[in-house]
């Protein structure tokens, strides 16, 4: 009877030590949160509703897209007759696609992360990494012969800008912060380039921007999650 | 005694039962709210990100329209026992026009940037200056471009190559010289707005850069080949 008491208390004592960890870390929380989005006015809710909807109704009909965009591609594998020039050209379509970034790929390649400096220096702007320096290691990586890059997951795709938008940089409209990991699928030892001496990388170095290279034989880059059309070109013939 | 006993266990019980499931609640709350960077936004980007997602949305069903329709046509061909061989054509050009396989026309601008004369080494115009200016034309809409006839695709290259103290350009891989012709096929008034605003616009911030509005250009396709060897597509399992 005494050992069981003993066992009541010992698991209430634990019961109420969760408990009271839980809440603790929920009102930390909870302040954060407070302070991000605390004074926000009635008009901004409702905008941010908004917002929140549209992008739920974007991605239903993306996902809507995929599942279409499966059953075309299994539609055209029987429909195309058996002629090696419609077989070339359907395998010309998909390197395309894959080259456009279109598709989740997957290879040996590089993982470049840049930092922003710890160190506080006199220049507030020096030692973090910019849109440019960003536009400048992308073009590089182009440059050693990357076939698929990605920022912080978002692919590197024909209307892909970087731009500094106020204090954050943005990639295919998306904020991206630091650390910003780079990755790219190539022949890792040419990709690997990039951090030759006197290079672009050594640069941001030098600006106290801290930047690591990881070569992997198993990368994955996601695909674009989103459409490129075309409005204002025509084919010239 | 004994039974004073169970009715408090019980009661504890449900308190701490009841503490807990509010607990999960707001944890999830927490994290449902935590997802996304809309919480942290002010007005104007709200409004902004409203916007995009509203153009998104719309560029994404009308591609799903599109690609309802080029499926239906592959089974009615095939249904009629008809080669499908047109179809797969016209989807090919369509993927070349994109990626830059195709030459290309309509309207846009014309920009002509010039190295200054007798220059010194460091005014030289220089590969980032490039990439800067294509980056801003992308971002202004632009859907096609070029730099003195070399097409930029989504896998481009502008670099620099340093011969004998000279900085040298290379796009594609190939010489291009100043002055530099940009070409970029877009909403023309849009790109040249943009590229003239106060302060933060390319042409405004180089003296050396000239832009003009043009109708009807040609911009010739991409002459190098497209190699994709170690990117491997990810094959979906089937469900």
């Amino acid at each position: 009877m005494k050992i069981k008491k003993k066992e009541v208390a010992i698991t209430l004592g634990l019961m109420c030590l969760l408990l009271a960890f839980g809440i603790s870390m929920q009102l930390k929380t909870a302040k954060s949160l407070a302070t991000t989005a605390g004074n926000s006015s009635h008009k901004e809710d409702r905008l941010r509703d908004e917002v929140l909807k549209w992008k739920e109704q974007y991605d239903s009909k993306y996902e809507e897209l995929e599942k279409i965009e499966a059953d075309l591609e299994k539609e055209r594998k029987v429909s195309i007759s058996s002629e090696d020039s419609s077989v070339e050209k359907q395998e010309e379509l998909k390197k395309i696609n894959t080259y456009l970034g279109l598709t989740d790929v997957t290879g040996e390649g590089i993982t470049i992360t840049l930092k922003d400096s710890t160190k506080s220096t006199l220049d507030p702007a020096n030692g973090l990494v910019h849109n440019n320096d960003l536009l400048a290691v992308v073009n590089e990586l182009k440059n050693t012969g990357a076939e698929a890059i990605s920022i912080n997951g978002q692919r590197i795709v024909p209307t892909t800008s970087i731009n500094c938008v106020g204090a954050v940089i943005q990639v295919n409209d998306e904020t991206v912060g630091s650390p910003f990991v780079i990755k790219a699928i190539g022949d890792p030892n040419r990709l690997n380039n990039v951090m030759r001496n006197g290079g672009y990388t050594e640069l941001l170095q030098s600006a106290g921007i801290n930047v690591e290279a990881k070569k992997s034989d198993n990368l994955k880059i996601d695909k674009y999650t989103g459409v490129l059309n075309k409005k204002t070109v025509e084919v010239a013939k | 005694m004994k039974k004073g006993k169970g009715i408090m266990t019980i009661t504890i019980g449900i308190i701490c039962f009841v503490l807990a499931y509010v607990m999960f609640m707001q944890f999830k709350v927490v994290e449902e709210t935590n997802i996304t960077q809309i919480e942290s936004m002010r007005e104007s980007e709200l409004t902004e990100k409203l916007a995009s997602w509203k153009g998104k949305y719309e560029e994404v069903e009308t591609k799903l329209q599109d690609t309802k329709n080029t499926l239906q046509e592959y089974r009615d061909k095939r249904a009629s026992n008809q080669e499908a061989t047109e179809l797969l054509n016209e989807e090919l050009l369509q993927a070349q026009t994109i990626a830059g396989l195709t030459d290309v026309k309509g309207d846009g601008v014309v920009i002509t940037y010039t190295d200054y004369e007798a220059s010194e080494h460091d005014d030289k115009i220089q590969c980032y200056n490039l990439q800067e200016l294509v980056n801003e034309l992308i971002l202004a809409g632009a859907e096609a471009i070029s730099i003195n006839g070399e097409r930029i695709t989504n896998l481009s290259d502008i670099t620099n190559i340093n011969i004998d103290d000279e900085i040298f350009i290379l796009v594609n891989q190939k010489r291009v010289t100043s002055p530099y012709t940009i070409k970029a096929i877009g909403d023309a008034k849009y790109l040249e707005s943009a590229l003239t605003l106060k302060t933060v616009g390319f042409v405004t911030r180089h003296p050396n850069a000239t832009i003009e509005k043009q109708n009807n250009m040609v911009i010739n396709k991409y002459t190098g080949t497209i190699k994709i060897k170690y990117a491997k597509d990810v094959v979906k399992e089937e469900k």
